[in-house]
């Protein structure tokens, strides 16, 4: 058992709900849904009231037709607060929290690298994973992407 | 004067691991550092993407050669919870005992290389000695030195006989009375103190800013450790202290890791020692219902996060890994400017990056904005080509 004693839903919901869906499983695992135009405003607002003072994780999710971030943070009560938004493939592009989240200025270039989204507001979003000789315009963590002999993983397949 | 600027890699001079660093610098002064990680993406989280549980396992131990252990429990746990079974509480201790073994090894690794990087040879011939005992118990335990092969989803594939537990009391009472020495001359040594103390400086309130996990955290005073935080595994049951040090430099970093060298001792002696009775696996379904999973792990370097998505097949929807050394590196970046050029080796050795298991992606070779793979066929003919002397360029 964890000495710690999480973050109450109560808490949680309280800060977040007025952006979006909040969720709770128990003290230490709260999600809250957010659109994109208010995340700057809802993780503002999570970084000050909620106490969390350490990035856990950036992670994306290639949904098919919208890509998923999830913005994974804890603090010292070691709950984990899961901001969660989707961009829809079409728009491309979301603001970037590299000033609010000193962290995430490397996972944005990272996910700008790989899944092909842009972070607007970003000092620098420079090629980081990849070699300098990949080709422009190919995301090989998208879900679309193949490679020849690689399965394509589709719902018949499996 | 001028800014010039010195690059660095894209073979890390001391790690011989590819990362390449630009670094500004005003006479021998580091001004700015700018970060190009890697060239050699691997295409991991691709791959399991298009495996099922079983055979993620053994390619997720791949992604690193030194804590291997550290992905495949990660992952494992993961898929435990999404599938709702538990690994019996043999398993816990035996996954508790490897991973701590391997956190043995790291360390002891690390701490011949930042010794190397000062040119403090002896202690790096002492600590890679002693490590070949660790290396031993290893290959004892699991059958391997590197890439134990330990860890499948339900459990774990080798049960520990009572004669390897015995050698491995044998052998941990040695290195103790070693580590004890390592300590002294850490704390005490002229050479250390004077290239690790006061360098690459890193105040808590930096630490926590910038992301910083694990040992490089801790030594800066940042009392995170997911072993107690969220305890996985046997940590809930075994005795151990997390290890913080108020310094914030490498010496810091120095004092934690070998502190951390004897937690892990202990916590090895006394999951040995109860090791429960039982099976050490139960069978696990071939499919996951969906479930959406972060699973935190203590790697030797830090907190490392699998998230794992799972949607009622027999493969994940997405796995997404943040290794510790990602995580690290925006410090290194601040920890960098205004020291001199001369330091910056063992200010990045201090993080102890794992560069491979920062980069998972690459999977296409291509010259031209048009992407165009090797079949194995291709290649191996354009290879028989080349040695005749013939080679025209490469194929297609």
């Amino acid at each position: 058992m964890t000495p710690f004693p999480g973050l109450p839903p109560k808490a949680v919901s309280g800060a977040l709900s007025r952006f979006g869906p909040v969720e709770s499983k128990g003290p230490f695992s709260h999600r809250a849904a957010v659109p994109p135009v208010s995340l700057r405003d809802a993780l503002k607002v999570a970084l000050s009231k909620l106490a969390l003072d350490h990035m856990v994780q950036l992670a994306t999710i290639d949904r098919g037709e919208a890509f998923e971030l999830r913005y994974i943070m804890t603090g010292p009560h070691r709950a984990l607060v899961t901001l969660t938004t989707t961009v829809p493939r079409t728009l491309g592009g979301l603001p970037s929290v590299h000033d609010l989240l000193p962290p995430a200025a490397l996972f944005e270039r990272q996910i700008h690298d790989l899944f092909g989204i842009e972070f607007t507001g970003h000092p620098g979003l420079k090629r980081l994973m990849l070699a300098d000789d990949w080709p422009p315009g190919v995301f090989p963590l998208r879900r679309d992407f193949t490679v020849e002999g690689t399965p394509r993983r589709t719902k018949e397949a499996r | 004067m001028a800014e010039v600027m010195v690059p660095i890699g894209p073979q890390h001079p001391a790690l011989s691991e590819p990362v390449n660093f630009k670094v500004f610098a005003e006479g021998e002064t580091i001004k700015r550092l700018e970060l190009d990680l890697s060239y050699n993406h691997r295409g991991i989280e691709k791959a399991a993407e298009s495996r099922d549980f079983t055979r993620v396992v053994p390619l997720l131990e791949r992604i690193c050669g030194i804590c291997g252990h550290a992905h495949t429990t990660a992952f494992a746990q993961g898929v435990e919870e999404a599938m709702g079974i538990q690994a019996p509480l043999r398993a816990s201790y035996i996954r508790t005992i490897v991973g701590e073994l391997e956190r043995l090894h790291s360390h002891m690794l690390w701490l011949g290389v930042g010794a190397h990087e000062i040119g403090f040879q002896t202690l790096f011939m002492w600590t890679w000695r002693d490590r070949e005992d660790v290396q031993d118990t290893m290959e004892e335990m699991t059958g391997n030195r590197v890439n134990y092969g330990m860890n499948k989803v339900g459990g774990v594939r080798r049960d520990l006989a009572p004669e390897v537990i015995d050698a491995t009391h044998g052998r941990l009472d040695k290195l103790e009375e070693r580590f004890q020495g390592y300590l002294e001359i850490v704390r005490t040594n002229r050479l250390i103190r004077e290239r690790f103390a006061g360098v690459g400086k890193l105040t808590r309130a930096q630490a926590l800013a910038l992301g910083t996990v694990g040992p490089t955290a801790r030594a800066s005073g940042v009392d995170y450790d997911i072993r107690r935080d969220s305890p996985y595994a046997a940590y809930a049951d075994l005795p151990f202290k997390v290890i913080t040090e108020e310094r914030g430099d490498v010496l810091g970093r120095t004092l934690v890791r070998v502190r951390e060298m004897m937690e892990s001792l202990k916590i090895c002696r006394a999951a040995l020692l109860d090791l429960p009775e039982g099976p050490i696996a139960v069978k696990a379904p071939r499919t996951a219902p969906p479930a959406d999973i972060i699973s935190r792990y203590e790697a030797p370097r830090g907190e490392l996060v699998h998230t794992i998505l799972t949607d009622g097949g027999d493969r994940v929807l997405r796995l997404d890994i943040r290794t510790p050394t990602f995580a690290n590196w925006t410090s290194v970046a601040a920890a960098l400017p205004g020291a001199h050029l001369a330091d910056l080796p063992v200010v990045v050795a201090a993080i102890d990056p794992c560069l491979s298991c920062t980069s998972r992606v690459a999977v296409v070779d291509t010259r031209t904005s048009k992407r165009s793979t090797y079949t194995w066929d291709e290649l191996r003919d354009w290879g028989i080509d080349r040695q005749k002397g013939r080679a025209r360029g490469r194929p297609r």
